[in-house]
């Protein structure tokens, strides 16, 4: 081999040497960056999926999205004055049905919300009813507490059942089902909803309720403009 | 007069194949987030909650260590974390955990909590001379930022294999090393390339 070509190896070499140095200089600069986020002395690092024995998290597939029933499943829960009551004590409503806790900080977040909704859409046949998952007692103080408008129905198996017939097998909280008059699932909302969400919902569901528009389109539309929504936050 | 500015085609060589090493080890793959379109719910925006907080536990002498890495964006609860002995004849101390976050929720107060990772230290004293496998129940509770709170989760954990230790951010020896050797290297790599390289002065 020539020495012109033993000096383009040589430092083809070391350029990659440069390289690797470099990247280093990136990480640990990366990593610094991360560090400024407020964590518990001792720990300030990127936390590493090595750091563990991930014997559990990282060998399970991924989530699949919940089959959610085309029709409003049948269920019953306690009223507040622990009567037993089927969700078809509303039927022929559009129904906004929150599923939460008293221990979830959004849920309670939510509650001025769904107060508000109540209020102005009772007119136009829609009701608001929450379900809480959790102790009937507390339930009954916050419920005092936190001054609910809405009709409330409690449950802990029963509820989390419920859950599952709606699709959601392993429930976390809030989330909202959507339903039409004909007692349609129109959308499932998962997290805490806000007014730009709400609106968007209900009003696609007043259309189906006028009859502007079919299950299938609202669905798909209030996919769309979720997305456009969640985008433009 | 007029110098040489012919770039050296090895140079040329050097730059682009440092620039490609550069950009392969350097910027890590972005993974996209959870987001499945044409689906009925928006619930695959959050992670699962053991992929939100992925939980392992090791033994330190005579302590256990319960670990969790917590994903970006969701955060546990301090006053949640529980852990119980679960084989027989162990006995746990009470657990120690580093100062969290102070959060302040309107509708909940102050709540001190962790984000990134976490660690959890158990002494514990057994009394059946090693005859069962260390195991214990973990219960802990957190939320995703975008506002959604999973019920609190139970595992029960083998602690039998040592975790390692915790990462700090400090540079391994070697990164230095290799920062100075490549920095080295560098200026010789250009030390070489230019040599026997001459001046093309202009004809007088």
């Amino acid at each position: 081999m020539t020495y012109g070509g033993l000096r383009v190896i040589g430092a083809g070499v070391l350029a990659m040497l440069c390289a690797w140095a470099g990247a280093r200089i990136y990480a640990n600069w990366h990593s610094r960056s991360y560090a400024e986020i407020r964590v518990p002395a001792g720990l300030a690092s990127v936390p590493s999926p090595s750091d563990i024995r991930a014997d559990t998290a990282l060998s399970q597939p991924p989530p699949q999205p919940p089959r959610i029933p085309d029709a409003l499943p049948a269920f019953t829960l306690s009223n507040l004055q622990g009567q037993s009551t089927p969700i078809s004590t509303w039927a022929g409503q559009s129904l906004v049905i929150n599923f939460w806790a008293t221990w979830c900080a959004p849920c309670r977040r939510e509650i001025p919300l769904l107060n508000t909704l109540a209020g102005e859409w009772a007119s136009k046949h829609v009701t608001v009813v929450g379900i809480a998952v959790d102790h009937r007692n507390e339930v009954l103080q916050f419920a005092d507490q936190f001054k609910i408008h809405y009709p409330l129905l409690i449950g802990e198996q029963d509820a989390l059942d419920a859950a599952a017939k709606l699709g959601v097998e392993s429930p976390a909280f809030p989330f909202t089902v959507f339903t039409d008059r004909r007692g349609e699932v129109v959308a499932l909302f998962v997290g805490e909803l806000h007014r730009p969400q709400a609106d968007l919902i209900m009003s696609t569901i007043q259309n189906i309720d006028n009859g502007a528009l079919q299950l299938a389109q609202a669905r798909r539309q209030i996919a769309e403009q979720l997305d456009a929504l969640a985008e433009k936050t | 007069m007029r110098a040489h500015t012919t770039t050296n085609p090895c140079f040329r060589v050097i730059l682009l194949m440092a620039a490609t090493a550069i950009g392969f080890t350097a910027i890590p793959a972005e993974s996209k987030p959870w987001w499945m379109r044409d689906t009925d719910s928006n619930e695959t925006d959050f992670l699962p909650p053991d992929i939100a907080f992925r939980a392992g536990a090791g033994l330190d002498g005579q302590v256990v260590r319960i670990r969790w890495v917590i994903a970006d964006g969701y955060y546990l609860y301090k006053e949640k974390i529980e852990v119980k002995a679960e084989s027989p004849d162990l006995v746990l101390g009470t657990p120690v955990l580093p100062p969290g976050i102070m959060k302040t929720d309107p509708y909940l107060g102050r709540q001190e909590i962790y984000t990134q990772q976490v660690e959890a230290r158990v002494p514990y004293s057994r009394s059946d001379f090693g005859a069962h496998p260390i195991q214990v129940k973990v219960t802990y509770q957190g939320c995703a930022e975008a506002g959604l709170c999973y019920p609190p989760i139970t595992r029960v954990m083998f602690a039998s294999a040592a975790l390692p230790p915790p990462a700090v951010n400090r540079p391994h020896r070697w990164e230095l090393i290799a920062i100075v050797g490549g920095m080295f290297a560098f200026l010789i790599a250009g030390f070489g390339l230019r040599r026997g390289r001459k001046l093309a002065l202009p004809a007088q």
